[in-house]
């Protein structure tokens, strides 16, 4: 038995060797990929253009101005001199925000009882930077804001401080973003990499013809399965090593919880989402229609990583589903191990739906591999 | 059910359905040990979905098939290895040598180490590409993918092989080389079925039916079918104008004034069947004659299959349809 | 050049798609389909954030504080804690987004107005969740330091507005709720319309796999003829979309479309000539559709989810990157639909986009129409 898997995954190898254009984009496009992308966007949001419309040219204003500027999240466009250009710059998308500050600034914010006021203006069609400028032109407010009644009622900056609640933030104490970010980034190129592989093998052999061959020969559905999958499952590790170490390496991704325990679920995952690609490469008359399937479900799987939005927040029928979508189940692992050092008893629900997901789809295919030639 | 003890494919009322579409309507026939068995008809006529059956790979609507003493509703592993195949769509992978392709088939097929050698080797001989096994199996011209692709369905020693229209396309020094192979193989014991639309070849079977529209319509040797079929006999002629010659005398064919069977035309010569020609020569050479086309060289000769095969055709498609 | 073999190739191209009904279906609907599943899944709204609350001081303000915190829908009390080992357990877990803890000297530095000792911890690796959780014990926190101690605090002289004495006026343009989904959908119309551009390399490379390209090329059909016509049909089927899309997603999602629907229509047709001309370049090269598909996900796809400004704002990506996203027809074309969308602008201040979109189309259709001539040759 097992020379005859053997004997179909050389084949499949072989496969890969004429068309090796194939595994090393996956592989090798993959961690570059992951590399170009984690680089772009796993990182704070900064550098925003930002006009200033001062009236009062004082020494707070000017202090406001400095501020924002220090913060890195805003780049300081230019200091306009009439509303006009904010409008205009606004409506071309130039600027993210744009700050007003009344002619009697200064002298509010020096007076004991004054009311200094700010305006700002945020561009609303690119909503993520706009709320980005927003908590930080509001943190700067209520900083510059404390500084004033510490001086106006003579209290202790200590005292005031102990108002505000002390923030500790665990698994990642520098909220970076990277940390969110990149393990839905890895976890997806991965899914789509098995997909990819896994979707072309029986649709392929079907266009082409050659699946009733294969078919007459002695060899049962599962060893064809297997045969055809071990190629794909190495390739699938392989990439998930490489891609895993690029981010540790460069992007100081941690690995607090246990690896080994992560391999073993890493090979899990690729099973599952293999099941999945055969699937799909069973009920696809042609390549063309399995890869728009493979597309298809990659992005439906894509929004359950919690990378667009996070799952909490979804209308409760995509809650539901999302424990249905392996993804899912694979991203909290991924970064319950890498970030949180979560053990089995921290994981164990979410292998052990991995696993039936996994039966189950491994059945179905199964039995349709025959079928599909009906 | 009946079931010929000696024969290695049994049929009987094999039926297959694809919705309102009938492809094979109760067919029944045997396949005996050591013969070439031909199917033959037009595109369409039933013949791929009936071997597909016989594999395994669809499964009948009605009816039955047992290959190999095994009845075939999904072919189990052990019969699949003594049983060979070459679909009538290139099978091989065109991206894999020739060499590739015939180990992967010859391991799949579970031969052991030894005999992989020694089968592969003889399956390059047979096909005539010793020397060339490291060449891209799509960078051979056609004839050689046919070739490639027969050695490979019997790379294993099967019992029996089906082969779907394996000469299609080839040109006939190669398909008179295919035949001569599938001569060597029967002698080796190898039991052959053959699908083909050529009528030429049907002559090279040793038993053989037609089908037609998912129906038998002829069904046995040559000679069997021949004397059978053909009441009458065929008197060839090359007139001075041939197609009026034909229409001249299918008229006369359907006013019945003389009991012909069939006017064909074949080439500039034209083929008469009828009964008691000797006595039906002349009556027919005066039809011609009346309308101002001297009818030629006249000989009575033996009916080829083709010539059967279009009369049981026009039969079939005039009593039922 | 001749349209009549352009029309020839574009007419079999379509006789393809439309024999495989399920190939039609996927084609025409897919970008459809996801843009609404997105725009549903992107309804974010936080609310009832789990939270665990550990309250070591137990008088009757605390639990009246923590009462007042977990009223609303923003925040629900998952449970209520003894022990550092239970918080452990529960972050870890995911159960909750954030934990908060109250000192066991709350009560009384709140009446002694020496603070109001309060920790919160929150799950880092869901820092959507968490910070809206720390924003809103903040702000309860702070009506609750008003409502208990307005009095008291007005005997020192502290208003509580004082404390933020700054009055921020904050308006959004074009978004005034800053819902997300408002410039997100818009900027995701960019992305599925990129899948027709999948198909055409698709189908490019299954000439080449199943050799009928050979046959094409004996015909008087030009090289670029050949592409142009195969790029047409999925222009149609993006076109199509182009007025579903907008459709659906006023309809349903009432996202606000400001601009002039004609503008929209024509500047789409030419973005979806700029990114199917992407996927003939793609298509051109490679020698199996497997392979195809394999180069549009790392060039096409990926890129034009992450790199093209749609979520992470191009002003903060490196340098080289935004050099790198100029090339890629989703970055103009997001520009575009934000600006018909939501802005409301016209052709006057969106001429530089369209024209980059041109630029690009052209350039990728001639390169791949150039080596498309020499791997023949």
């Amino acid at each position: 038995m097992f020379s005859r898997i053997w004997s179909i995954s050389i084949k499949e190898f072989l496969h890969l060797r004429y068309d090796w254009w194939l595994p090393a984009f996956m592989l090798f496009g993959g961690v570059i990929e992951l590399l170009l992308i984690g680089w772009a966007t796993s990182r704070p949001i900064t550098n925003l253009p930002l006009m200033i419309l001062d009236h009062d040219q004082s020494a707070s204003s000017r202090e406001i101005v400095i501020a924002l500027e220090n913060t890195g999240t805003f780049q300081l466009k230019s200091q306009v001199y009439d509303f006009q250009t904010i409008e205009a710059a606004l409506e071309r998308g130039q600027i993210n925000a744009a700050l007003i500050i009344p002619p009697n600034f200064g002298n509010e914010m020096a007076s004991a009882n004054g009311q200094p006021t700010l305006s700002v203006i945020l561009n609303g069609a690119e909503s993520i930077p706009a709320t980005t400028a927003l908590r930080t032109v509001e943190g700067i407010a209520r900083d510059i804001g404390e500084q004033i009644t510490i001086k106006r009622i003579g209290m202790k900056p200590e005292t005031l401080a102990r108002f505000n609640p002390s923030l500790r933030v665990w698994f990642n104490e520098s909220l970076s973003e990277a940390l969110y970010s990149i393990p839905a980034e890895l976890g997806l190129m991965m899914e789509f990499i098995i997909l990819l592989f896994a979707a072309l093998t029986f649709s392929r052999e079907k266009e082409l013809g050659t699946l009733e061959s294969l078919l007459v020969m002695p060899l049962t559905s599962l060893e064809i399965i297997i045969g055809k999958s071990i190629p794909v499952i190495i390739i699938g590790m392989l990439a998930f090593g490489s891609m895993l170490g690029m981010v540790h390496f460069v992007f100081d991704v941690p690995v607090r919880g246990s690896l080994g325990l992560l391999i073993i679920l890493a090979f899990v995952y690729i099973l599952v989402e293999l099941g999945k690609g055969l699937v799909i490469s069973v009920v696809s008359r042609t390549q063309h229609q399995a890869f728009l399937l493979v597309m298809l479900v990659g992005m439906i799987d894509f929004l359950f990583t919690g990378y667009a939005a996070p799952v909490d927040g979804m209308p409760q029928i995509l809650q539901i589903l999302a424990n249905f979508i392996p993804a899912h189940h694979w991203l909290e692992i991924l970064r319950g191990i890498l970030l949180k050092g979560a053990g089995f008893d921290v994981l164990w629900i979410n292998v052990f739906v991995l696993l039936i997901l996994g039966v189950v789809i491994g059945t179905f295919s199964l039995r349709y591999v025959r079928r599909s030639l009906n | 059910m009946v079931i010929s003890k000696d024969a290695t494919i049994t049929a009987r009322g094999l039926t297959k359905g694809f919705g309102d579409f009938t492809a094979v309507d109760h067919i029944d026939f045997d396949v005996y040990p050591g013969e070439i068995f031909g199917f033959l008809g037009p595109n369409g006529s039933g013949k791929t979905t009936t071997i597909r059956m016989m594999l395994g790979l669809l499964h009948p609507t009605e009816g039955t098939v047992n290959v190999l003493g095994v009845q075939v509703t999904d072919l189990p592993k052990d019969i699949r290895s003594r049983v060979g195949y070459m679909s009538q769509r290139f099978s091989l992978y065109n991206d894999l040598t020739v060499l590739q392709n015939l180990q992967f088939k010859a391991k799949a097929y579970g031969l052991k180490n030894r005999e992989i050698e020694e089968r592969i080797q003889y399956a390059l001989h047979m096909a005539g590409l010793e020397g060339r096994e490291h060449v891209k199996t799509k960078d051979l011209a056609g004839g050689w993918r046919q070739r490639l692709a027969l050695s490979a369905s019997f790379i294993h020693r099967p019992e029996i092989v089906f082969l779907d229209e394996p000469t299609a396309g080839v040109d006939p020094i190669s398909r008179r080389a295919f035949w001569d192979l599938l001569y060597s193989l029967v002698a080796e014991g190898i039991t052959i079925f053959v699908t083909t639309h050529y009528m030429d070849e049907a002559e090279h079977c040793h038993r053989l039916a037609f089908i037609q529209r998912g129906r038998i319509i002829a069904y046995g040797t040559p000679e069997d079918i021949k004397a059978e079929r053909m009441r009458g006999e065929v008197l060839e002629m090359e007139p001075s104008d041939p197609i009026k010659a034909v229409k001249v005398l299918r008229e006369v064919q359907t006013s019945r004034q003389l009991p012909i069977e069939e006017v064909e035309l074949y080439g500039s010569l034209v083929h008469v069947i009828a009964p008691e020609m000797e006595k039906n020569k002349k009556a027919i050479a005066n039809e011609l004659l009346q309308a101002d086309i001297n009818p030629g060289q006249m000989s009575i000769i033996a009916p080829s299959l083709e010539d059967v095969f279009i009369a049981s055709m026009q039969e079939f498609e005039g009593t039922d349809h | 050049m001749s349209i009549r073999h352009v029309l020839a190739i574009t007419r079999k191209e379509i006789y393809h798609i439309l024999r495989d009904k399920m190939t039609l279906i996927l084609v025409l609907f897919t970008p459809l389909f996801l843009l609404l599943l997105m725009a549903y899944a992107l309804t974010v709204d936080l609310k009832d954030i789990p939270i665990a609350v550990l309250d070591y001081d137990r008088s009757q303000t605390s639990r009246a504080f923590v009462h007042q915190i977990t009223a609303g829908q923003d925040l629900e009390l998952y449970a209520q804690v003894d022990s550092m080992n239970e918080v452990e357990g529960l972050l870890m877990r995911g159960e909750v987004k954030a934990v908060l803890i109250i000192d066991p000297a709350f009560e009384r530095d709140l009446y002694a107005l020496r603070g109001l000792p309060l920790q919160i911890i929150i799950d880092g690796t869901e820092p959507e969740s968490g910070g809206f959780a720390v924003d809103h014990i903040g702000w309860r926190a702070e009506e609750y330091i008003n409502q208990v101690l307005t009095d008291q605090m007005q005997s020192l002289g502290i208003q509580i507005d004082n404390l933020q004495p700054i009055d921020l006026r904050v308006r959004a343009w074009y978004n005034p709720s800053l819902k997300p989904r408002n410039d997100l959908i818009p900027g995701l119309i960019s992305m599925v319309l990129g899948f027709p551009a999948l198909s055409v390399a698709l189908t490019l490379a299954h000439e080449r796999e199943h050799g009928t390209l050979e046959q094409l090329m004996a015909t008087p059909v030009t090289r670029t003829e050949l592409l142009l016509g195969k790029m047409i049909p999925y222009i149609i089927v993006g076109l199509i979309n182009v007025i579903l899309i907008p459709v659906a997603a006023i309809l349903w999602f009432q996202i606000p479309f400001n601009g002039s629907f004609p503008l929209f229509f024509g500047l789409s047709a030419i973005f979806l000539f700029a990114v199917i001309s992407m996927g003939v370049l793609v298509g051109v090269f490679m020698p199996t559709q497997a392979s195809a598909l394999a180069l549009s996900f790392l060039v096409i796809f990926f890129p034009g989810f992450f790199l093209t400004g749609i979520f992470f704002p191009i002003a903060s990506m490196p340098e080289m990157i935004r050099m790198e996203s100029l090339f890629l027809p989703g970055t103009h074309y997001a520009i575009i639909t934000r600006g018909v969308f939501l802005t409301g602008i016209g052709i006057d201040i969106l001429w530089p986009y369209t024209v980059m979109l041109f630029v690009l189309g052209v350039s990728f259709t001639a390169v791949a129409a150039l080596f498309f001539r020499k791997k023949l040759a």
